[in-house]
């Protein structure tokens, strides 16, 4: 059984989506939830350049993808300027930690 | 130049405005007072009130104002220009406010120049005719609020609410560039418009709908979803706070209504989960609410219940067409960034003059506010004034608004949504039960200590206080004031149901 480039991106989308959603619900660390979030943002970018190639507009699919690119690193940045903040405020990057200390 | 459409303006003064301020504030750096951005800042949004003035009154007038620069195209509507009503003048009393509040901080540039950022960005969502720069607005309110929240970024707790705030948000976010993805690959457009007339029910039209809810519904805390709200609300500046609570999460309310708008072929359940959602944030925002015993906070669950009573109007409309419930509801979107406003600013009021004047960023506990009418007479007016109008006691500006949504639910002859309306009143009187503590505590109890030993209040700080606090009296006094804005914003969500007004 051979699949298509469609269905490969469809299961690429879904496992990515997956793929991110399971790191941010069982990661401990503030680091490896931000990569999460950037795996779950793939995923989508990946249907955003599917879906342009499906239509036949596969430049606008690619420069939409370029823009959430834009945007999404600049949401990863931010996400380690606090993460650093709080290694160096609070001393620790586990969740578990954080949340105990706010009692 | 000239040929820019006035609406345009309110997205470009501030936007503008906003690197200049923070090139100011850089300059200025040595005096620690920030008095360049402040007042910089005050100035663009009064220039932005300059620019709102004829593009109401274009819009008044029957025109469409459009503007199309390259792949980003704007239309206000009314809805759009409600949300910049309330965008613009509550940034205005932030902005005003949070001068003297933020006196002596690091990094006031940056606040000034995100918060000008933020609402600018706010205008535009309310203008944005496509659904990929619908997006793109919302995020860039997003990107620009996640630092306003984390601005004391000497306090762990502040830190913590903000990274909390900033990964609930962009994957929720995360989850709409997936919709749009779908949405994208089925019809081959982005318009909102072409979207409503291509969408009918099939399974990838479904599921890009459940992506847009859950995606927007992160950011207009939808019940399952508001974790991020009580941190956040509650550890940003209390002018942000007032920001996040009376328009950040009612702009993700107007993204969803977009969206759910031009998806509204897609499922016939849209007035039953629109109910469901305001039910269920209703009931949990009050008990939740119930439970805080930090001021900040119950004042952020209330923000959820009242996410609740929006829902609920905007239900009744979708359910029967009728554009009284919609009208009720941006009524109350408008008067619950008013009263929700001020008590916030009121509250930070008595944050300053308790904690913050001392350099105490502890939480303002409600056991805190006893007697606080004695030493600060305004500020304790003005948060019972808020909290009695968000209770929805007559004649503040929460009722008349409340009341219109109830009315319209009975209209529509609805057993379901008259049940809703019943309980939504016996919510409406279950938040008296959290209101009316911090009124007596204020009023009828000996001063504590701290409050006895509090720091004056700055005049200037008194001024958005006096604003909001006659505005939230007048509307509910003569609520047909608002008619203008609320009429149209009405006739715009049901002309995006397909219904004529």
């Amino acid at each position: 059984m051979s699949l298509a480039p469609l269905q490969i991106a469809v299961l690429g989308v879904i496992g990515l989506l997956g793929a991110g959603f399971y790191g941010l619900l069982a990661g401990r660390n503030l680091i490896k939830i931000v990569v999460a979030l950037q795996v779950l943002v793939k995923g989508a970018l990946l249907g955003l350049v599917a879906a342009g190639s499906v239509k036949g507009q596969v430049a606008l699919g690619e420069s939409l993808a370029v823009t959430v690119i834009v945007a999404d690193t600049i949401v990863a940045v931010m996400g380690i300027a606090l993460g650093v903040q709080i290694r160096r405020r609070v001393g620790t990057l586990d969740v578990k930690e954080l949340s105990k200390l706010r009692g | 130049m000239s040929s820019l459409p006035a609406f345009v303006w309110m997205i470009l003064v501030p936007l503008l405005a906003a690197p200049l301020v923070y090139l100011a504030g850089r300059l200025d750096r040595r005096s620690g007072l920030a008095r360049w951005p402040y007042g910089l800042t005050v100035l663009a949004l009064a220039a932005a009130w300059g620019a709102f003035v004829p593009a109401a009154a274009s819009l008044a007038r029957g025109a469409a104002p459009a503007f199309r620069l390259g792949a980003v195209s704007l239309q206000l509507d009314g809805l759009g220009l409600l949300l910049a009503a309330v965008a613009l003048s509550l940034g205005l009393c932030v902005a005003l406010y949070s001068g003297p509040y933020l006196q002596g901080e690091p990094g006031q540039e940056k606040f000034y120049a995100l918060l000008l950022l933020m609402i600018a960005m706010i205008v535009g969502l309310g203008c944005a005719t496509d659904l990929f720069n619908l997006w793109v607005w919302f995020e860039a309110m997003a990107v620009s609020s996640y630092l306003l929240v984390a601005f004391y970024c000497q306090q762990p707790a502040s830190l913590e609410a903000g990274f909390k705030y900033l990964v609930q948000s962009a994957a929720g976010s995360a989850l709409v560039v997936a919709g749009i993805a779908l949405v994208f690959g089925v019809s081959g457009t982005l318009d909102l418009a072409a979207i409503g007339a291509a969408a009918g029910p099939t399974p990838a039209y479904l599921a890009a709908g459940v992506l847009f809810l859950v995606g927007f519904g992160v950011k207009a805390a939808l019940v399952p979803l508001h974790t991020w709200l009580p941190d956040a609300h509650s550890q940003a500046p209390s002018g942000i706070s007032a920001m996040l609570s009376g328009v950040v999460i009612e702009a993700g309310l107007v993204a969803l209504l977009r969206v759910v708008g031009a998806l509204l072929e897609v499922s016939p359940s849209w007035p039953v989960l629109l109910a469901g959602f305001g039910a269920l944030n209703m009931l949990a925002g009050n008990l939740l609410a119930l439970r805080q015993t930090q001021v900040k906070r119950l004042l952020a669950y209330s923000s959820v219940a009242h996410i609740g009573y929006m829902l609920l109007g905007l239900a009744i409309t979708f359910a029967s067409g009728e554009p009284l419930g919609a009208q009720g509801s941006l009524f109350h979107l408008v008067n619950h960034g008013l009263m929700k406003g001020l008590a916030f600013l009121a509250a930070g009021g008595l944050l300053y003059g308790l904690y913050i004047a001392a350099g105490d960023h502890g939480p303002l506990q409600v056991a805190d506010l006893a007697g606080a009418s004695r030493h600060y007479p305004l500020a304790a007016l003005a948060l019972s004034l808020a909290v009695l109008g968000l209770g929805g006691l007559p004649p503040l500006a929460g009722f008349m608004s409340k009341w219109q949504i109830f009315v319209a639910g009975f209209q529509s002859g609805d057993p379901w949504l008259m049940a809703l309306v019943v309980f939504a009143a016996a919510n409406s009187a279950l938040s008296l039960a959290y209101y009316a503590p911090l009124i007596n505590a204020m009023y009828r109890l000996e001063p504590s200590a701290r409050v006895a030993g509090g720091r004056r209040l700055p005049k200037v700080l008194g001024l958005p206080l006096v604003g909001l606090g006659l505005a939230v009296v007048v509307l509910g006094v003569w609520p047909g004031l608002l008619d203008w804005l609320t009429g149209p914003a009405a006739g715009a969500v049901l002309s995006s149901l397909g219904g004529s007004f």
